[in-house]
This record gives structure tokens, C-alpha cells and sequence, in this order.
């Protein structure tokens, strides 16, 4: 399995606002390796630094020291190949559905005609070909969230990173994208790194949970979770070691800081 | 949406016949100035205005003066406004200069211009660029500070830098600030151009009116005023309808 992404001792400080704020260390000292075609999630208390992490996946943030590399090579900003979905305000409200949808398959070369044809593609495969031609402020927020994901997935990144996609939206749409996501996920096994408050999504969708703990973070555990693919909901709910995992996750959410 | 419209028309006009009806009562039975019309005869007066082709001749010598200024206000006011919305160096040499200028009557510039570029169109356009260029810059400035970051990390996933994002994220994100900016820049800049007029006379709609009060026919004085005003909110409302059918996504933002 080849190593995608490989994040070592990374540690994170935020400066004060003001010139006699304290510092934010927001990330404390993390280590985390993400192999070609896994699905991770990422999850630990409000304010432990997953968001951040994240970011500096992305190449929003820049680390403070330890090392951050995707595809052996240190990553210095954003770049197509490690696409990211926000929970919110990530599309272009100006642009359509379609527009925005052909703004990432504008990142990969091909010519007018078949970016049209492309970002078609992508609408199809979320489920959205009827409303292309809508603005993102006529949608409901989870066809908003699937307009984004067609988006980013147009870049055809090699890297899909998800900032607690779904934590806008009810539940039962929630549960819906999940499902959806899985199922274009089991088309390209893209490799993703999945950020998530939601202890049950994190053990549903991956193939590894990674938990941090309170700020200055480390990363507490890397839990495994054996449940074979393609997944169904009950099939994952009814699995013999769900309850043991699932309680393993919250037990070390609400331990307290070291 | 029409319906709507519709209502809103009418309550217009009945804030506007409210103001008449006060005006007409006032000059009729409160004071005694028999030099202030009434409302009726400024009415009347502004109607003739309207049908007189030398009213429209010299609104027509203005107007160009008017469009060239703001013109001018817009296409450099909107960059500097965005550049010093995402760079603070740039918002910080040039703020206290803004700052400085907001007491300063613009129209009264017009007498500056004049001794350095005579008293053709050159000076006036200017004096009113001057005037229209501020709530330009304005309202740039905060539509682009207020940027969404999301929506720039988007921008910079999507592989674009600086220039790009800035044409493609900042100023698309920033264009309900920036349109509501260029709306209050035409009235001010209405109000600068017959201003400047009336400092620097010679030929304008601003000299046309200031021409009737010198020899005191004061009904002829309030219906160019009115009749300018006319002019003045219908230029207001082409704007609005136009940018209301060129941006469909703001949804009646401006």
C-alpha cells in the first residue's frame, strides 16, 4: 500500500490576536500516515484541532514544525489534487450548479465542450442533473452539500478531504449523504480524510477512526474498524463488534484532558 | 415579484402626494411668501420644464459631464477599493487620505480644477469623479474585506492565485457592496455636477437653473429642481432594474 499522505510530530500554534493574548496551540504533537485508497475519519472533542488539521492537509494553513507530506513532496498550499468539501459556504453563489460544477473540471485541461459533458457527469452521478441550472442559494442545504462534492470530485483529486460535510444537515438527509457518499466512494476509492463530531459516521464510513484528544492535541487511539465492504447501515449497526467500538470511541471523547 | 412591485409604486406615489398635499396647504394657508410656489405651480412648472427641448439641451451637455465622471469614479474606485479590502498595507496609505476628503464639499473642488485646467469639461468631469469616487471606494473596500475565507480556500483548491482569485472570488463576491456603492455615487455625483455648475457657470443644467434664480422666476427655479429630480429617479430605477436582470443570483440585493 503506498503511503499517500504522511504527517509526523506535526504541531500547530496559533499567535494571539491582540499583543498580550497567550498563544493557541492548537495542534500539540500528531502523527498520522493515510495509505492510497483508505477512508479515514478524524475525530476528537470541540476545539481539539481536527478543522485545523485538516487545513493544513489542504495547504490553507501553514504547520509551525513537524512534517506534513503528500505523495513524499512537503505541501507548501492548495492544489487541485488534494480537493476539499466545507460544511458550508463553499460554492460560488453567483455561479449555477452546473457552473459551479465545471469550475473543477476547469482544473483538469479539457476543452469547452467536454467540460460541459464532464460536469454533467458529476451532477448525474449526485443526483442533481435537474437543477443545473439553479443558483446554490435556491437549494436545500443537502443538495447544496451534494453540489459540492460533484465539485471537488470534477478534479479528480487524489486526495478528498471533507470538513464535517453533513454536520449542517438534518439527520435524515445526513444519513442519506452517507450512504451516497459511500456508494461514489465504492466507484473510485479515492483516498479521504473525513473530519466528523459524529462518532457513529466516523465508525459507518471508514476503514480507520482516528481520534485526538483535547487541545494541545495528540492523536489518543487509531481505531480499526473490520467491517467489510460494500457496507450497509445494518449491516455495520448489527456487526458483533459495533457496540464495543463505538463505546471505545466515546470513552476516549470524554476522557479528560491529560 | 410584479405584485409586489405594484404595492410598492402606489405607496410611492402616496408618500409623494402626502408631501404635496403638506407642500400645497403650507404655501396656501401657513406663510405669506407669494415668491415660493405652491405646489401646483411647481408641478406645472416642472412639467414644462419636461416638454422644453432646451431643458433637454442642456441636460443632455451635463449629462456627459455626469456620465464621464462617474465613469471614471467606477473603474478606478472598484480596484482601488478591492485591492485595499485583501491588503492591509494598501487599505492603511490610503484610508486617511479618504478620510480626509469627506468634509470637503466636493463641488467646491470644481474652483481648484478650474485654475488648473480652465473652465472646459475636463475640471467639471473630474470634480464630480471626485465626488463619486469615494462611496465607490467605500463600499469596495467592505465588500471585499468581507470576503467569505471559504470561498477563497475554494478559489486556491481550485488551483487559482492571487490575480485570479481576485477577479473570479473577491469581485463577484464583493458586486452587491460594490452595486449599492454605485448607486449612492450616482446621486452624489448628480448633486456634484449641478453644484459645480453653479460655481462655474457657462453651460450645463445647473446653469440653466441657476440662470431663472438670478432674475428671480423662482416657479421656473423649483420646476427644473423637480424636473431634475424626475430625471434623477429614473435614473435611479433604470439602474436598479438593470442590475437586477445582470446579477439573477443576488436576488434583489441592490
Amino acid at each position: 500500500m503506498t503511503e499517500i499522505l504522511r504527517i509526523h510530530n506535526l504541531h500547530k500554534v496559533f499567535p494571539g490576536k491582540r499583543r498580550r493574548d497567550r498563544p493557541v496551540v492548537a495542534i500539540g504533537d500528531v502523527d498520522l500516515d493515510v495509505s492510497a485508497g483508505e477512508f479515514i475519519s478524524i475525530v476528537g472533542p470541540s476545539g481539539c484541532g481536527k478543522s485545523t488539521l485538516l487545513y493544513i492537509i489542504g495547504g490553507f494553513l501553514k504547520s509551525s514544525s513537524g512534517v506534513v507530506e503528500f505523495n513524499g513532496a512537503p505541501i507548501t498550499g492548495p492544489a487541485p489534487a488534494r480537493g476539499i468539501v466545507f460544511q458550508a459556504y463553499g460554492l460560488f453563489p453567483w455561479k449555477t450548479v452546473l457552473g459551479n460544477v465545471e469550475a473543477g473540471v476547469a482544473t483538469r485541461g479539457l476543452p469547452r465542450a467536454a467540460r460541459r459533458q464532464e460536469a454533467r457527469r458529476f451532477l448525474d452521478i449526485v443526483g442533481l442533473s435537474d437543477v443545473e441550472r439553479l443558483y446554490p442559494s435556491a437549494l436545500s442545504g443537502g443538495m447544496q452539500q451534494r453540489v459540492a462534492i460533484a465539485r471537488t470530485l470534477a478534479q479528480d483529486p487524489e486526495l478528498l478531504l471533507m470538513d464535517e460535510p453533513f454536520g449542517a444537515l438534518d439527520a435524515q438527509t445526513r444519513a442519506q449523504l452517507q450512504t451516497e457518499l459511500l456508494d461514489i466512494w465504492e466507484l473510485s476509492h479515492k483516498t479521504v480524510v473525513f473530519v466528523t463530531h459524529s462518532v457513529e459516521e466516523a465508525i459507518f464510513l471508514s476503514d480507520r477512526v482516528i481520534v485526538l484528544g483535547h487541545r494541545p492535541s495528540i492523536v489518543r487511539e487509531v481505531i480499526h474498524i473490520p467491517v467489510p465492504r460494500p457496507r450497509l447501515r445494518e449491516t455495520v449497526l448489527e456487526h458483533p463488534e459495533y457496540p464495543a467500538l463505538n463505546r471505545r470511541v466515546w470513552d476516549l471523547l470524554e476522557a479528560p484532558a491529560c | 415579484m410584479l405584485t409586489l412591485d405594484r404595492r410598492q409604486v402606489v405607496l410611492g406615489l402616496l408618500g409623494v402626494a402626502v408631501l404635496g398635499v403638506i407642500w400645497q396647504l403650507a404655501t396656501t394657508h401657513v406663510t405669506r411668501m407669494t415668491t415660493f410656489p405652491n405646489t401646483l405651480e411647481a408641478g406645472g412648472a416642472a412639467l414644462a420644464q419636461l416638454v422644453d427641448p432646451e431643458f433637454w439641451r442642456q441636460l443632455r451637455v451635463s449629462g456627459f459631464r455626469w456620465a464621464c465622471g462617474l465613469g471614471l469614479a467606477v473603474g478606478i474606485g472598484v480596484p482601488i477599493g478591492l485591492v485595499m479590502g485583501r491588503h492591509r498595507r494598501v487599505h492603511a496609505v490610503v484610508d486617511p487620505l479618504l478620510t480626509a476628503m469627506y468634509p470637503i464639499p466636493k463641488a467646491s473642488l470644481i474652483l481648484l480644477f478650474v485654475l488648473l485646467w480652465g473652465a472646459g469639461n475636463g475640471a467639471r468631469i473630474v470634480a464630480i469623479a471626485t465626488g463619486a469616487i469615494i462611496p465607490v471606494i467605500v463600499s469596495s473596500y467592505h465588500g471585499a474585506a468581507g470576503v467569505e475565507e471559504r470561498l477563497l480556500w475554494s478559489g486556491r483548491s481550485l488551483g487559482w492565485r492571487a490575480g485570479r482569485s481576485m477577479l473570479s472570488v473577491v469581485f463577484p463576491a464583493a458586486l452587491p457592496q460594490i452595486l449599492n456603492g454605485i448607486r449612492i455615487a450616482i446621486s452624489i455625483s448628480i448633486f456634484v455636477l449641478v453644484g459645480s455648475e453653479l460655481l462655474v457657470r457657462g453651460s450645463g443644467i445647473g446653469n440653466y437653473l441657476f440662470n431663472f434664480y438670478d432674475v428671480g422666476q423662482n416657479s421656473k427655479v423649483w420646476g427644473t429642481a423637480l424636473a431634475l429630480a424626475i430625471v434623477g429617479w429614473l435614473l435611479d430605477s433604470a439602474y436598479v432594474a438593470v442590475v437586477r436582470l445582470a446579477t439573477p443570483w443576488m436576488d434583489g440585493q441592490v
